[in-house]
């Protein structure tokens, strides 16, 4: 009974056709989750680099500040996070909030935290020689950070930095909790239409790893040639 | 901003929240523990000299790996019961999903772990007579552990934070039943502070724990 029971599964018959008939709607899911992926670090980044700055600081208010919310965002799961400001938030503030803001405005934050820490590693990485040498021709601290430090640190950081952006682009699938039409979401929909979940979600998990091979394998690209100029952590 | 807070309204559901958190630990000690496990065995099968084998453990790992969590527990919770007939349990999906997401990961770290080790350590074991599972178990893994102590408890972490994906497929865990509190009260703002709090509560000592161990192995060899 058992082996009918198996060789009944093994013949399911797979059924793309169903799936494929409207890959339109998947692609749109997948701009859409690009969408949200690009926005999230055109703001998350340069706030990052602002969270470690005030990390380092001096001045101990701010730098302790920078410190909690670093560590909040990090600690806490991106998903709650993303309830907070979809569901707390509008409340605490009276303001409409969309799926589509919600969630830039969670990964944006969440990601930030992550890349603080990125941008104070390669920071902390520089030759404490470098500061000082700034500081000989007269270079106040704003500018050697400008000038000599960020420059040798962002190329220290491009791996860590690749990495995390990887994470992003899946934590991004979050969004389809709540009802933002990224990729994932659009295949609860078509999976919920055509009842051939086994092959959409196939399908989409196809997709995600393609678009995740692909932006891996630009930035191990990436990491060779830095490392071939001697720029690199790579050896 | 006049808002008025007000925390009684969940902490009256308090039993239910702990029944959460014990849920999420009991997905925490399961995924992790098999995750791990799981990933040594499957990052010396990826270190293996022999393509056969180190060639699937390579593509286990990238599939895993370029593969969002959430993708796989959904499909482990809808897709696998088509392909199998066996009906998939929240729990399990949950399990299935974030345990061989972890071996995936763990397995390239420890990987990176073993491959660090200098070559004169393998050549030193097998001069004194070591076979190279004694070598591996004797001479390699626990230098190489010290050095991969940093990368494992931050995937621990992530591993406590993965947890609440279970929601999705209704386990209840810590954020479910922040979910079901807020459905019943009409209190998002405090239910999910709760959690967000809970969260941070617990995994707090960790992350600094992470800081103290890479200071400690992260750079030399003490």
């Amino acid at each position: 009974m058992v082996v009918e029971i198996v060789r009944e599964r093994l013949l399911y018959e797979w059924d793309f056709v169903a799936t494929l008939a409207d890959m339109d709607l998947l692609l749109l899911g997948l701009w859409n989750t690009i969408q949200v992926f690009f926005l999230a670090l055109v703001f998350g980044v340069p706030l990052g680099l602002g969270l470690a700055l005030g990390r380092m600081s001096r001045i101990l208010v701010l730098s302790q500040l920078c410190s909690f919310i670093i560590e909040f965002f990090r600690t806490t799961p991106p998903l709650v996070q993303l309830f907070w400001f979809f569901f707390a938030l509008p409340i605490l503030i009276s303001v409409q909030m969309t799926p589509f803001v919600a969630s830039v405005l969670t990964f944006s934050i969440q990601s930030s935290a992550f890349f603080a820490e990125i941008f104070r590693g390669g920071i902390n990485s520089i030759d404490k020689g470098q500061w000082e040498a700034a500081k000989a021709i007269g270079m106040t601290r704003k500018s050697s950070l400008t000038r000599i430090i960020l420059p040798q640190a962002v190329k220290r950081m491009i791996p860590a930095f690749a990495e995390r952006s990887i994470e992003l682009l899946k934590t991004t699938t979050l969004i389809s909790t709540v009802s933002y039409a990224d990729l994932m979401f659009q295949a609860n929909e078509l999976a919920s239409k055509n009842f051939r979940p086994l092959e959409v979600y196939t399908v989409v998990a196809i997709m995600y790893f393609f678009l995740i091979l692909t932006f891996s394998q630009l930035t191990i690209r990436l990491e060779y040639r830095l490392a071939k100029t001697g720029e690199g952590t790579l050896r | 901003m006049d808002y008025n807070w007000d925390f009684a309204s969940v902490f009256v559901y308090w039993n239910v929240l702990a029944m959460g958190l014990w849920a999420t630990f009991k997905l925490f000690i399961i995924c992790s523990t098999l995750g791990l496990g799981g990933g040594l065995f499957m990052g010396m099968l990826r270190y293996s000299k022999t393509r056969w084998i180190s060639y699937p453990a390579m593509l286990y790992v990238e599939v895993f790996r370029n593969t969002p969590v959430l993708v796989q527990i959904i499909w482990f919770f809808f897709a696998l019961p088509v392909v199998t007939g066996i009906e998939v349990s929240p729990m399990m999906a949950a399990v299935l999903g974030i345990t061989l997401n972890t071996i995936a990961f763990s397995a390239e770290v420890f990987r990176g772990g073993i491959q660090s080790i200098e070559r004169e350590q393998w050549e030193a074991g097998k001069a004194i007579g070591m076979s190279y599972a004694q070598s591996m178990r004797r001479v390699i893994l626990p230098q190489a552990l010290k050095r991969m102590l940093p990368p494992l408890t931050s995937r621990g972490i992530e591993v406590f934070k993965m947890s609440t994906l279970a929601s999705v497929v209704a386990y209840p865990e810590t954020l479910q039943q922040a979910k079901l509190i807020a459905s019943y009260e009409y209190n998002p703002i405090e239910a999910y502070t709760v959690v967000a709090l809970m969260f941070f509560i617990v995994l707090l000592p960790l992350v600094q724990l992470t800081y103290m161990l890479e200071r400690r192995f992260g750079k030399s060899d003490a």
